[in-house]
């Protein structure tokens, strides 16, 4: 294999997880953000996300 | 040092010329020995978006160019002027930051300033530390003003009402700026026409990897992008971190907009389509906290890719009436163009090379397309390395800029669009300071 045809084969490999890599840090930030949307509401914003009169909590 | 600099500006733009024939000549040969459709239609876009982002480079440092020789002539042309500047500290949970700002806000050199400190309901000490500011000595004066939490711009317009000045300043509370930033900013408003002038970012935490990164990319951007933008006074962003802006004019445009998470663009475009310059200042410096791990970053890219194409919807009618108004129409189809076409273009010619290389063996045209891009990126560098006299050794960080960062970026920005495009929720997402411009 010479040069050239290693170095194509290397920036082919990276592209390509780092393509990967991009898309599972993306959705890693999402799933963030969700989380903390999730943990931060008040309990009157969670009343209206909830459309709710009364809120049942649950042990985690 | 700066005559090596120069030799190797020019030994790059001169390889990145050689490679893209190369990367043409590949495409061409490809083209020629293939009867697939899907790869014809492939190829030749990918021969026009290397054209376009080609012509883009030589047109941003030839016009960035131009504005240097202009300013340099305009250098001794310096004016005394009395009039108040508003300084407008818009902030919300900024214990860790706020301080430093401030400091670097009371020593500025220019003396008729009112700083406005405009707390948007913190939910931490940040109204305290910066009530022990206040004061007023007549031509200078410190004011903290609290209000309930209702957003960046809304705590923005807040202090814009009751400022006394005719000029307002805003600044970021995350940003410290330089002792001149403000004197220097004034200048440009002996110029009528001139709405607002951009201030220049750099960032002070450049300790690691990706904070360099960004650096370098900021680098870039204010001095290719921004200067070249400055030379046809069509600046398309006042960056948060430092700007200034004539309050006449934001009061003609209806103050910052609520409706969309890039208040700072939506601004501006508002700004040109009245027909306004927008102006910048690169010695005007505000140095400011860039994200430290990659998901900030992500948060930070998404709102902004999100931002803009908002503020761009709102005004789209002047993407298909340019004879309404050339400049906006021009600035917008550029936004655009850097926010929404270039990335998509450029993960999908990264795919198309990828299905090239494994259904016809080229795979050294995905080396050359890389090496051609890094090569424009490392000249750019030098370029913006040299005006700017930081350090030569981040310009080797293009490589992994045009390799793993803005790819990252990219495919970020394209998931952003596409939920723009089906409008689904988002929020401001506040990223955590460390409080490291001190």
């Amino acid at each position: 294999m010479n040069l050239l045809s290693f170095l194509s084969f290397l920036i082919l490999a990276i592209t390509l997880l780092t393509m990967v890599f991009g898309v599972i840090a993306y959705f890693l930030y999402k799933a963030r953000e969700r989380k903390k949307s999730t943990d931060d509401l008040t309990y009157e914003e969670a009343m209206e996300k909830e459309h709710s009169e009364l809120l049942f909590f649950t042990r985690s | 040092m700066q005559v090596i600099q120069k030799i190797f500006f020019i030994l790059f733009m001169l390889g990145g010329l050689i490679l893209t024939y190369y990367s043409v000549n590949s495409l061409e040969q490809i083209y020629i020995n293939t009867s697939n459709i899907f790869i014809h239609f492939g190829v030749i876009l990918i021969f026009v978006f290397t054209l376009i982002i080609i012509i883009r480079y030589l047109l941003l440092m030839f016009f960035s160019i131009l504005q240097t020789i202009r300013r340099s002539a305009d250098e001794d042309d310096v004016i005394h002027t009395s009039q108040t500047v508003s300084v407008i500290v818009p902030c919300y949970n900024e214990q860790e930051v706020i301080l430093h700002s401030l400091k670097s806000i009371i020593n500025q050199t220019y003396k008729n300033i009112e700083i406005l400190v405009i707390d948007d309901g913190s939910k931490d000490r940040t109204y305290a530390l910066a009530k022990v500011f206040e004061f007023d000595d007549g031509l200078r004066s410190l004011k903290v003003l609290s209000k309930p939490n209702g957003g960046k711009s809304r705590a923005l317009n807040y202090g814009i009402e009751r400022a006394r000045g005719s000029l307002i300043c805003c600044v970021d509370a995350d940003s410290k700026l330089d002792p001149v930033a403000i004197e220097l900013l004034v200048q440009h408003f002996r110029d009528p026409q001139i709405a607002a002038v951009a201030g220049s970012v750099s960032v002070v935490n450049t300790n690691s990897f990706l904070t360099k990164l960004q650096s370098l990319e900021y680098i870039q951007g204010l001095n290719m992008v921004k200067n070249g933008q400055a030379f046809l006074k069509l600046v398309n962003i006042i960056p948060g971190p430092l700007g200034m802006f004539r309050k006449d004019a934001i009061q003609q445009v209806g103050y910052y907009s609520h409706d969309t998470f890039a208040e700072d663009c939506d601004l501006t475009l508002s700004l040109l389509a009245q027909g306004y310059k927008i102006d910048f200042e690169p010695d005007a410096m505000a140095h400011t906290e860039a994200p430290e791990n990659l998901l900030d970053l992500l948060k930070q890219r998404y709102r902004w890719t999100r931002g803009i194409l908002q503020a761009i919807k709102k005004k789209k009618h002047y993407l298909w009436h340019p004879r309404r108004n050339p400049s906006i129409s021009f600035v917008m189809w550029y936004m655009l163009f850097e926010s929404v076409f270039w990335p998509f273009m450029q993960v999908w010619g990264d795919l198309f090379m990828i299905y090239l290389a494994l259904s016809t063996g080229a795979s050294q045209l995905l080396l050359f397309w890389w090496i051609m891009f890094t090569v424009l990126d490392v000249a750019g560098a030098i370029y913006c390395l040299l005006l700017t006299k930081e350090k030569l050794s981040l310009a080797a960080y293009s490589t992994l800029y045009r390799l793993i960062f803005i790819t990252v970026i990219n495919i970020a920005k394209i998931f952003a669009t596409i939920e723009e495009w089906f409008n689904i929720e988002m929020g401001w997402g506040k990223l955590e300071r460390k409080g490291r411009i001190g």
